[in-house]
């Protein structure tokens, strides 16, 4: 279980690329690319933190799957999910557990394991490890409260007794408590990876000793995870009614291969950018038979996942990178949406000097009003000595840009997607790339002059920081809930299109993170009630009200 | 009493016609910002430019030509710019006043000097108040057919009195909170058959109104009634909605020590992410040096809690209405009360004990401080754009309900306020407009995004 033995292990099927990476022994930081279809770049090396989804095997995948691609994601970017709240952070103290046991090469597919039940039902990579992975589990559990609590509240009735939940998510300490609250609630679970990569072998175990069917391992074959996500629905004698899915890809399998099975879904629960958007595509093409639910978009996840995530993890990005000094420096920050936002606050607090550029001016007359010029880019790129991008756009750093930046700059990425900064435009035979640290380079123009890109341009928070287990118990709090409601809810009363959470739900889920505070929440009297003209339970707030 | 104006015209009331000279000024300053030296500088810093480029754009069009716009609204220097956009534009006006003290005469002075029918002077009696209304609705050769309004006054006299005159109007632009609840009563009874619009949930004016000039006047308030240094200080405010969040922004900033009270768990966890204390009240009544309340709910703060505030303790109210704090509780004989300023009030217990009351509980940045002309511009620009839009819209586009201001609207006013802090917006080359599947010139965001 430490890192040493991870690299002492050739995970030979991943990519070839991370031969190089067994250099960075002690790097706990992950690079899983995000990375575009036609990105080659697959680094995913990786060590403690599992992160983030990132496409599977490039290229080939795409090419492969020409459905996939034609499901229409604005550009192409289908495998780009949302969900940082998937990398897990304090797990790099709680250990690495990663290590696929010693010497193990076969593919889990070829072995036949039994459960301490006598089950085989399931595909992990190694049943053994059960024991260390359930460690892990408990260490996690002690940071997800409110999921613990949702558990207590629902001893007695059984919010999801006769649920069949097929998931597709990042399998993780994190998750599996989320897994482990569902069956807790009454529901049967069968579980696969939405990343090839990100598999916590150790809890994959873990969770089957206890039962639910997981068909996951770390360091898929792109074949391999169709056939897991295969494995998951096409059992005999069961068949799922609820999908919780993150990217969108289970979805589609059933929607595909088992259009019957999918008549037969009561509510769909999507986690992520991508995955919402595509089945706000499936409805708006009328063939959305099956009310969803977009958790993606809730307030309290979106300013969690966003705002508070970002304020958090750019400084932290920023320095264990380049170990930059912040007061004093210009900052340039594209982009004032809730990630901007963030990334200012932070930079500000620490005596930077931010400029922002924007060009929805609802958003630019706000950073007017927080202190910020807003700039155009041109107009500051000579004397800035960071430049932060998070728009969503893409082209938003080009080349001319990067050329014209002064010496030292550092370039960096926060948004979703790493279109933002045009990398490959970097890669020309003029300019030297000099890998100096994992995921820093610098890129030496002929004159001498150089610039800093970090994680090549992919999302630095995934890359280069951490993501706070609390922010990951957000997410899965509000999956929990959009479960309950969807499995729960009357006949009618949800038709067959893409919901956002009910606001209720919403504050609900606000609520259980407050004791983590030591916050005490007032109450309303019911005079009170009666003269707003609200109900004292929630929701308090109009369904238009922008926090 | 009858007056005429320059021209002969008597079809106003107002309280003295010669002060118009004086209005004018005023309005030129509300116009142009508060020192007419700076015009002389490099940059002329108009307060209330979004209403100047305005006009300036409508110089060949009038998209109001043929409105006959019936106006309730408070009547000073700014809202007067208003007005007098709206002419430009193309409308006829008909004005008076929402509220009985608010107006400034010398600008209604001015504004009926130029021809515009103002029915309204400061210190109406009750009576006066619909007599005025009244007049506005009630000429015969003129039916309005948009009507501005603010408190739903207006629209409920129409409503009630003209009921055919009301089914001939065009669009309603209402500006309150009241006055939009009451809209949304009558849709909900489905008895509005006109589309309205409600400006008070816009985006930009939500933030301007509430969030950015609470920020602003916070402080403004209490230093000017009680020159309290806030370093220090440990002050309680109630409610993290747009305005706590403004408060608790100015107050942190100068070193106070800020805890909060809320009932919405999102609000709250929004209040601990950034960095407050989340408190019941009864827990810290005994130790704050300030209480500010801004729930919009009634009797937050209690005769029981303002029983154990310590003493020289400051209570004020931030919050739309009078309610917040109960007041009333505090006229009982064994308290007395001193009139010590102007909007200040010590509370005296028989023990000796005193708390500040401020403003007796009303709204502390209305009695006790300014508005920025720059948050009444953005409210403005508002208004004008949905009269506009209500106006000049397709038949059939909109319905017989409540609509919000479209978002690209209210891009568009936000676009207009840009230039007073020299900012420079980036735009979306046509490439990346595609990638993000948006049209160049917005909207920007989806409905549904905060």
């Amino acid at each position: 279980m430490s890192d040493s033995a991870v690299d002492a292990k050739p995970e030979v099927k991943q990519a070839s690329k991370e031969a190089k990476e067994s250099e960075n022994v002690a790097e706990k930081y992950s690079a899983l690319t995000v990375s575009r279809t036609s990105d080659l770049s697959l680094q995913g090396e990786l060590s403690a933190v599992p992160t983030h989804k990132p496409v599977k095997k490039q290229i080939q995948f795409v090419e492969d799957k020409q459905e996939f691609s034609r499901f229409p994601t604005k550009a192409g970017r289908r495998s780009l999910s949302r969900s940082i709240s998937q990398s897990s952070t304090d797990s790099y103290s709680s250990a690495a557990s990663y290590t696929d046991s010693s010497d193990d090469e076969t593919s889990p597919r070829d072995k036949t394991q039994v459960n301490s039940k006598g089950s085989t039902d399931f595909c992990v990579k190694n049943i053994k490890r059960a024991e260390f992975g359930r460690r892990e589990i408990e260490i996690a559990e002690q940071d997800m409260s409110a999921l613990i609590s949702l558990r207590k509240r629902a001893q007695g009735e059984k919010p999801l007794a006769g649920a069949k939940i097929v998931g597709c998510t990042h399998i993780t300490a994190q998750t599996a408590v989320l897994i482990e609250t569902l069956v807790a609630l009454g529901a049967q679970c069968r579980w696969t990876a939405c990343n090839i990569y990100s598999t916590q072998n150790e809890v994959a175990a873990a969770l089957t000793e206890t039962g639910v069917a997981v068909f996951a391992w770390k360091g898929e074959s792109e074949d391999d995870f169709w056939w897991c996500i295969d494995r998951c629905i096409s059992t005999e004698g069961w068949q799922p009614n609820m999908i919780l899915d993150d990217g969108g890809d289970l979805t589609h399998w059933v929607y595909k291969k088992y259009p019957n099975v999918f008549k037969q879904i009561r509510g769909i629960v999507e986690e992520s950018v991508t995955g919402v958007h595509r089945l706000y595509q499936l409805s708006k093409a009328g063939k959305l038979c099956v009310p969803a639910m977009n958790v993606n978009d809730s307030v309290t996840k979106q300013k969690f996942d966003n705002l508070y995530c970002c304020r958090e993890s750019i400084l932290d990005g920023l320095k264990r990178t380049t170990d930059v000094m912040f007061g004093g420096k210009q900052v340039v920050v594209c982009g004032y949406g809730e990630v901007g936002k963030g990334c200012c606050a932070a930079l500000k607090a620490l005596g930077a000097i931010v400029y922002v550029t924007e060009i929805d001016p609802i958003c630019a007359l706000q950073a007017c009003m927080d202190g910020f010029r807003v700039l155009k880019l041109n107009e500051v790129i000579r004397q800035v000595d960071v430049t932060i991008t998070c728009t969503g756009n893409k082209n938003v750093v080009t080349r001319e840009q990067l050329d014209r930046m002064k010496n030292g700059s550092i370039v960096c990425n926060m948004g979703h997607s790493n279109t933002e900064i045009d990398v490959a435009s970097l890669r020309t035979p003029e300019l030297t790339w000099e890998r100096v640290r994992s995921q820093v380079d610098h890129v030496i123009w002929p004159d001498g002059k150089r610039v800093i890109l970090l994680a090549e341009g992919r999302l630095l928070n995934l890359s280069c920081s951490t993501v706070p287990t609390f922010v990951l118990s957000i997410t899965a709090t509000t999956q929990a809930l959009a479960l309950i409601e969807l499995y729960n809810a009357p006949e009618g009363r949800y038709k067959q299109d893409v919901y956002l959470l009910p606001k209720k739900m919403d504050e609900y889920v606000a609520s259980l993170h407050l004791a983590t505070f030591d916050a005490h929440l007032t109450e309303l009297s019911d005079e009170q009630a009666k003269y707003l003209g609200l109900n004292k339970n929630g929701p308090f707030k109009p369904n238009y009200y922008r926090y």
